[in-house]
């Protein structure tokens, strides 16, 4: 690492320090770094929308519309121009902070974002809430014995849940609770406005299609990692001299450095994660932003796609980054912007 | 590999006899590899042999008098289709569809993406920065834009389907080879070949593949699992495999609209894709278990 503190002087606060701290280098550097990533993502988006044929004019009137017709609404709406010209005119509006109207219906996006935005959130948080809150107690639980009875059945069950695919968890899962016992609707969306328990009863299924094989995940992941710690570090054996019973060195010792990398992977799954809602809000009919973003290609609306394409890159260049950032603290040896 | 960076290379963790403890006994490892293995194998054969040798019906072009036969039926022992398809032989064909583009993407993923990623990990500074943020933009893009533009630009095909899905595999790969080579690069043989004056190449071919290769074969195996899931999921939005030729992902989506009168017809696809995915995975996984306790 590259010291740019020329003077040395006496380290009173801890101000300085963190104003130089590699670190925090680290994460300015990589948030200007987000901008071309950005950038080449929604170039990316708006040229590889040009080549499906068809635009949204003629996916709005129709195939029974006359030349003339598509041709003025494609005046109406811009779309005359060169493809260059109003991916540059959607770009100024969006650093302003504009990010246009939706071709189809009108609607500033910003105005039609932040409902769908909302339900998607609520999935995952859903689905990454219940998976690690059953994935950790059953993953200490599996570590304390390895290749216990706890270990060995969260192991299969681990195994089977992680094979599973999610679209195919969900038509079972609505096969028994929604054909079968009838307790959940198959499909539909109660929004939080009319009550928590309607609007938790829409959303049990699909997030436990989503969470089941995250918690297998994550699971698995977390208790390789304890038993690695437990067996391997000698801060374990240090803790164990001391004489704290058997469930203080794994939960308060080992559980503590496990799960920075338990971090580690629920930062890189983001992204992926919010790509899988996509399948998943069209099997249960959920008006969230991955059914938002299939609908926009459907009818070549752009200006939506390009909003919602954003969206899913800021998320996964954050957590991308988060996750380079938690290397560079965690493990010393890795070090950034240095060769 | 902490042992490495500690000063005058001094090991402070023992490591190996305390992996020892938690490895399974020798003919248990041997099992955990050769079982899904034969599974492997046996699914391979069922989807590209079995159609060969006995006489199944067509996948497509079924009878619609025959459409919604139960499971067990004279001739079509698990049952028929809306279109009155043998279920049995879209199940097996399907799978050729399945296991052809998964070996594909793979195999794409691992030599363009193995390679770049390899590469940049070992050269390292502009050029490693450069492709690992080109690399990212790969990452942020919502995988479905590119794969729906790439289906609906000349229509879904088979061909078509492997390129969308090699485009997300290879920065998956390139990481995954970046990541092992970065672990190798401060290592003493890789000063060694520095100074015998050996070409770069031969450094990456001769002496890193053979180190890497592990850790990316088990990703790749890992990745047979996941490419096998997101081909269904395509099947499932009606791209990828074109209807009417069967893929597990567009059987499931087809089933779907009976689940409740035939569960049958989205319980076999599904069924297959979960033993197939299962297998690859257990392979990919207790190869990981055996090759790293080496």
């Amino acid at each position: 690492m590259t010291v740019t503190t020329a003077a040395p002087r006496p380290r009173v606060s801890r101000g300085p320090a963190l104003a130089h701290s590699p670190v925090l280098r680290l994460v300015v550097k990589r948030l200007l770094m987000a901008i071309p990533i950005l950038l080449g993502v929604t170039a990316l988006a708006f040229w590889v929308l040009s080549l499906i044929p068809g635009n949204a004019a003629q996916q709005l009137l129709g195939p029974e519309a006359t030349p003339e017709q598509v041709h003025q609404l494609e005046q109406q709406l811009g779309l005359d121009k060169p493809g260059i010209v109003r991916y540059l005119d959607w770009l100024k509006g969006a650093v302003h902070g504009d990010f246009g109207k939706s071709l189809v219906s009108g609607q500033p996006v910003s105005e039609l974002l932040p409902g769908r935005l909302a339900v998607t959130g609520e999935l995952v948080f859903l689905a990454f809430f219940v998976s690690l809150a059953v994935a950790i107690p059953v993953a200490l639980l599996a570590a304390r014995r390895p290749n216990g009875v706890v270990d060995r059945l969260s192991m299969m069950i681990g195994t089977a849940g992680l094979s599973v695919a999610n679209y195919v968890l969900a038509l079972v899962l609505v096969l028994i609770f929604a054909v079968g016992l009838g307790w959940l609707p198959a499909i539909g969306y109660e929004p939080l406005s009319s009550g928590l328990w309607a609007n938790l009863k829409t959303m049990i299924l699909p997030s436990a299609a989503i969470g089941i094989p995250l918690f297998c995940f994550y699971g698995r992941f977390l208790r390789s990692d304890l038993v690695d710690q437990m067996q391997g570090e000698d801060y374990i054996t240090t803790a164990q001299a001391k004489g704290l019973g058997p469930w203080q060195v794994l939960v308060r010792h080992a559980f503590r450095n496990s799960s920075f990398g338990l971090i580690t992977v629920v930062g890189l799954n983001l992204g992926t994660l919010i790509g899988g809602t996509v399948i998943i809000e069209q099997i249960f009919a959920l008006p969230g932003l991955g059914q938002l973003l299939l609908q926009s290609i459907n009818t070549r609306d752009f200006v939506v796609v390009l909003a919602a394409v954003v969206i899913f890159a800021v998320v996964a260049v954050l957590a991308n980054l988060i996750v380079d950032l938690l290397y560079a603290v965690l493990d010393p040896r890795i070090r950034y912007g240095s060769h | 590999m902490a042992v490495i960076d500690t000063p005058l290379g001094v090991s402070e963790h023992p490591g190996v006899e305390h992996e020892e403890a938690v490895r399974p006994s020798r003919w248990r490892g041997k099992l955990g590899v050769w079982i899904p293995a034969g599974l492997v194998v046996l699914i391979v054969a069922a989807c590209f042999l079995a159609p060969l040798v006995f006489d199944l019906p067509k996948p497509i072009g079924g009878d619609v008098l025959d459409s919604y036969l139960p499971t067990g039926s004279p001739g079509h022992p698990l049952g028929t289709d809306g279109n009155g398809n043998d279920t049995l032989s879209r199940v097996l064909y399907g799978g050729r569809a399945s296991l052809l583009i998964a070996v594909t993407v793979n195999l794409l993923g691992l030599l363009v993406g193995g390679t770049l990623g390899a590469l940049s990990g070992q050269i390292g500074g502009a050029v490693d920065t450069t492709i690992m943020r080109l690399l990212d933009v790969l990452i942020a893009f919502p995988s479905l834009v590119l794969t729906l533009a790439v289906a609906q630009a000349p229509g879904p095909s088979m061909r078509n389907t492997i390129l969308a899905l090699a485009f997300f595999s290879i920065p998956a790969f390139a990481r995954v080879a970046r990541a092992a080579v970065l672990r190798l690069r401060s290592l003493p043989f890789m000063a060694a070949a520095e100074l015998c004056g050996t070409p770069r190449w031969r450094v990456l071919f001769r002496h890193l593949a053979p180190n890497i290769a592990p850790q990316v074969i088990t990703f790749g195996m890992l990745g047979m699992g996941i490419v096998i899931i997101i081909e269904g999921a395509l099947s499932f939005l009606g791209l990828g495999v074109p209807r009417p030729n069967p893929s597990w992902g567009n059987m499931i989506a087809d089933g779907q609209q009976s689940l409740s009168a035939t569960p049958g017809l989205v319980l076999w696809p599904s069924l297959a894709l979960l033993i197939t995915v299962l297998s690859f995975n257990l392979l990919g996984e207790n190869l990981r278990v055996r090759w790293s306790g080496r």
